[in-house]
């Protein structure tokens, strides 16, 4: 029952902040509302009776509490600082119950118990950037759908109606120890349309698979992709100097769009002082409301402070551009993706509270990614920034946690003073930041969902195998029992079980 | 001194280039790696406490009870490991510079048929690459072509040396077919492309047997230049092996068919569903070229790709040779051996597909291992080099110790703290 309250109604049950940043969520309009009733209304919320139906998952969901699990006898290493060696994690109800030193506070009855001697045991991973779903595998013609490339700004747009939820990389990306990743629409675009947070558990399609409670997030783009494709078209932007103009003619239409919707919104105030009587012809048309945008609703709400930008920018000079951009229009940014050039401007980054997510050592690629080199996580931790790393690639995501220990031995090498909860943070709290998630997920506390993973070894080692993978407490992977695929598409083509591992 | 140029083509031979020369004839002083833990051929187990003597370009020694010579640098090799340099068997180091960048990038090909294209002649031995590829412990690389039904020309170089006559050590190692989804679609089906195959090689054994006809214009029509039927003499005489890039297990079985009816000295590169064919391909004894990170069905033809797939291939008795298939990632290639490690291979045996197997796929004598004798390629690693967190301490390139600073390592230096200045000054 929890879980239907959490997935149906999760903002009686979800954190406020978490709340706030939802607001577009009609089963948020009470908070939206009560937040507007202190802040200026810029978007009324007349239009959440649409979003609402536009929200509405169809799919049933059945969610079972799993029976408790407690895991003994492994090194936890829990990501907010913590490490117990031995210790154990006890899950129930898919929420972390207990976790710390020892062999924890007896079994309770009818658990699993996972003897884990000589394991290692952290949060589930915290993909920030993925195209699962949308760029699936195989790669065909028939769901390309990842880049709506017929124009730059497609602000209305939603990932998870994209999301093909049979793409063979999910469940290798689940034994890759991932449990939670944030699926963005392609680069091509300035804005590509909105995220969608998807959480690991096979399921029928991306509504029922997404994160509950998590926050709208939208992708934006600058640098080379979007004036490379629309140049390509002979269209704008071909240009750095284009796709900014573009952007900010965007946000200006976004801006009159709220001002509209928030003149409407008082003329109805004024309406209904008036009483219901004197409907003249003025009147009518002053009961009219403007007509709906959905690539302007999305830039107004993401000024409204009520979307998360995950910015796809390579190089400094890009993501200073983007800066002013935001201040201009006066929204923050989340994180910057990709953000190789970080480095050279951490300073400006975490003075503004923008956090990344990259690559451990990809670079050269093309011109923008230059410059990328393997300490880039290490300094923007240094300097007291939020990093996570990420995928953009489902072989990369099958292998986070060897991203995190290279950019770790690679920022120790350069004399950085990083240690392994700030690598495992990059592949957990982080992320779920960057996704604001992480009221949620991200660290092995008491009240969160317990997403676990049980590995083989220490996970910054390259030899680590996930072996066990739990999310909301429920067995999603185990290594040693691999079964039928989890998509249909491999039914009677995947031979074998995907990788046992081990000699 | 390598010169393999004889019957490399009359154009080839026309340029009496002394390729790998300079920088292996200088003299450099005696080097000695004491108390560490050597890879040995053989596929043993490493010896602990031995010692590596380099000399004049060569491996000297290698053994527990070897002399130190007199006058040597000593390396202390304590609680370290060396192995013979890495060896990536297919990448674009040297010819890739940028890959977006068509004005630096070298690495593809135009047209379905271009045989007589070689890759050395693209090779840019200044890359910043080059330096960020030796760091990793990689010493030598296969410049591949890309594209293209008959690709071209493989180089084999060492990563050392400012001139394509230093660096290069092989100008003309193999010919590259692909048989792939992709080629496939370029030519129009499969049957089309192994057609286009069998007249390229009919036509190139038509040649060698009509050139007098030919240069009288009394022989058939051929549709293939001169230029590009002599590149595939070589190939036809099995003095050159011919790498195929073929995925899906049933075009494997006609790499394999179409090889033994033209009796040519086959390799294959990417094979994900190599496995499926292992049995085959061990007894055809035929060389594996493959990603062990590259394990999911990310095209038709490889619906069937498995994470351990080295493991079951070596498992086989088919000989694997580990490759990044990058320009860039190049310097990665321990990290690919340490995958097909996780992934059930032997650690000995994911050593040995970084180091003996290339060199033995591509007959390149004195490469891959440590033994007297051999290019004094060798790498001191700061621990086991499959592991997250080891670094090549000392790199060695034909005897010659490398400089280990990049372009990478020179931007860090630079915005080490900040704020930045050009100079340093604050």
């Amino acid at each position: 029952m929890r879980y239907r309250e959490r997935y149906f109604a999760f903002a009686l049950a979800a954190p406020i902040a978490v709340a706030a940043l939802a607001a577009c969520d009609p089963e948020r309009s009470q908070t939206a509302r009560a937040r507007s009733a202190q802040a200026p209304a810029v978007v009324p919320d007349p239009f959440a009776a649409t979003e609402s139906r536009a929200r509405m998952p169809i799919e049933s969901s059945e969610e079972r509490p799993a029976a408790p699990v407690l895991v003994q006898h492994a090194t936890v290493m829990t990501a907010t600082g913590q490490r117990f060696e031995p210790g154990f994690v006890l899950m129930r109800e898919g929420e972390i119950a207990a976790v710390g030193a020892g062999d924890g506070p007896g079994t309770p009855a009818g658990a699993v118990v996972v003897d884990a001697r000589g394991k290692f045991v952290t949060p589930g991973i915290v993909d920030p950037h993925s195209h699962m779903g949308v760029a699936p595998v195989p790669e065909s013609e028939g769901h390309d759908d990842v880049n709506e490339l017929t124009d730059p700004i497609t602000a209305g747009l939603r990932a998870e109606h994209s999301f093909w939820p049979e793409d063979a990389a999910l469940e290798r990306a689940v034994a890759g120890g991932v449990t939670t990743i944030g699926v963005l629409p392609g680069s091509g675009n300035l804005v590509g349309g909105r995220g969608v947070v998807i959480h690991m558990s096979p399921r029928a399609g991306a509504r029922a698979m997404r994160f509950p409670g998590s926050p709208e997030i939208l992708k934006m783009a600058c640098g080379e992709n979007p004036k490379r494709v629309y140049g390509e078209l002979k269209r704008a932007p071909s240009t750095r100097m284009g796709n900014v103009r573009a952007l900010r003619e965007a946000f200006t239409r976004a801006r009159k769009y709220a001002h509209d919707w928030e003149d409407w919104a008082r003329r109805q105030q004024g309406r209904g002082l008036k009483g219901a009587g004197g409907k003249d012809a003025a009147d009518k048309d002053e009961a009219k409301p403007p007509d709906r945008d959905l690539a302007l609703e999305t830039l107004a709400l993401v000024m409204r402070g009520d979307i998360l930008v995950e910015w796809h920018c390579y190089q400094a000079d890009d993501m200073l551009a983007a800066l002013e951009v935001a201040g201009e229009f006066g929204f923050k940014v989340r994180a910057f993706h990709h953000a190789l050039e970080a480095y050279k401007i951490r300073d400006v980054l975490v003075a503004h509270g923008v956090g990344i997510a990259t690559w451990d050592d990809w670079w050269g690629f093309k011109m923008e990614a230059y410059d990328g080199i393997p300490e880039n996580l290490a300094l923007m931790t240094e300097a007291g920034g939020r990093g996570a790393v990420h995928s953009d690639s489902p072989i990369a995501g099958q292998i986070l946690n060897q991203a995190a220990g290279k950019a770790l031995a690679a920022g120790r090498a350069a004399g950085v003073k990083i240690d392994e909860n700030d690598a495992l943070r990059w592949l957990t709290a982080n992320p779920a930041w960057e996704l604001g998630i992480d009221d949620q997920v991200g660290t092995l506390q008491a009240g969160k969902r317990a997403d676990v993973v049980v590995w083989s070894e220490d996970p910054l080692s390259t030899y680590a195998r996930a072996e066990l993978v739990y999310v909301d407490g429920r067995l999603v992977f185990d290594r040693s029992h691999v079964g039928a695929p989890w998509s249909d598409f491999e039914l009677g083509v995947r031979s074998m079980p995907v990788p046992r591992g081990g000699p | 001194v390598s010169r393999v140029l004889a019957r490399a083509g009359a154009l080839a031979a026309l340029a009496a280039v002394v390729w790998g020369g300079r920088a292996q004839a200088e003299e450099t002083p005696p080097i000695a790696i004491t108390h560490a833990l050597v890879y040995v051929p053989g596929g043993g187990p490493p010896i602990a406490d031995a010692t590596v003597v380099l000399a004049g370009g060569k491996v000297q020694a290698v053994g527990t009870s070897v002399a130190t010579p007199p006058g040597a640098q000593i390396v202390d090799g304590r609680g370290k490991t060396v192995t013979a340099g890495f060896i990536d068997a297919d990448t674009e180091v040297g010819v890739v510079e940028v890959d977006g960048e068509p004005g630096a990038s070298d690495a593809a090909t135009r047209g379905p048929l271009s045989p007589a294209l070689r890759m050395v002649d693209g090779y840019d031995p200044r890359s910043a690459v080059i330096p960020v590829t030796r760091a990793g412990g990689v010493t030598s690389v296969v410049v591949a072509p890309r594209a293209g039904a008959l690709a071209g020309q493989s180089a084999f170089v060492d990563l050392a040396g400012d001139t394509q006559a230093e660096a290069v050590v092989r100008p003309s190692l193999a010919q590259y077919a692909r048989a792939d989804e992709d080629e496939a679609r370029q030519v129009g089906t499969r049957g089309a492309l192994w057609m286009t195959l069998r007249q390229a090689f009919d036509d190139a054994r038509f040649y060698a047997a009509h050139r007098a006809q030919y240069d009288s214009n009394a022989s058939r029509p051929l549709g293939l230049r001169r230029i590009d039927l002599e590149a595939l003499l070589p190939v036809l005489r099995g003095e050159q092996p011919l790498v195929m890039t073929v995925h899906r297990a049933s075009d494997i079985e006609t790499a394999l068919r179409f090889a033994d009816e033209l009796k040519l000295r086959l390799v294959l590169a990417g094979a994900s569903e190599a496995w499926l064919m292992r049995d085959e391909i061990a007894k055809a004894k035929v060389p594996v070229i493959l990603d062990p990170l590259e394990d999911l069905p990310t095209q038709f033809d490889r619906l069937r790709s498995r994470s351990d797939s080295a493991a079951l291939l070596a498992g086989a008795g088919v000989s694997v040779v580990l490759s990044t298939f990058s320009s860039h990632n190049a310097r990665l290639l321990w990290q690919r051996a340490g995958n097909a490690v996780r992934l059930g291979m032997d650690h000995d045996a994911a050593i040995r597909a970084v180091t003996e197997a290339p060199a033995d796929a591509f007959g390149l004598k004195g490469y891959g291992r440590l033994a007297a004798g051999a290019v004094a390629n060798v790498v001191v690693w700061s621990g086991d080099p499959l592991q997250i967190g080891t670094r090549a301490e000392h790199v060695f390139v034909r005897g010659r110790e490398q400089s280990l600073e990049t372009r990478q390592t020179l931007l860090l230096n630079r915005y080490r703290t900040l704020p930045f200045t050009h100079d340093g000054s604050r």
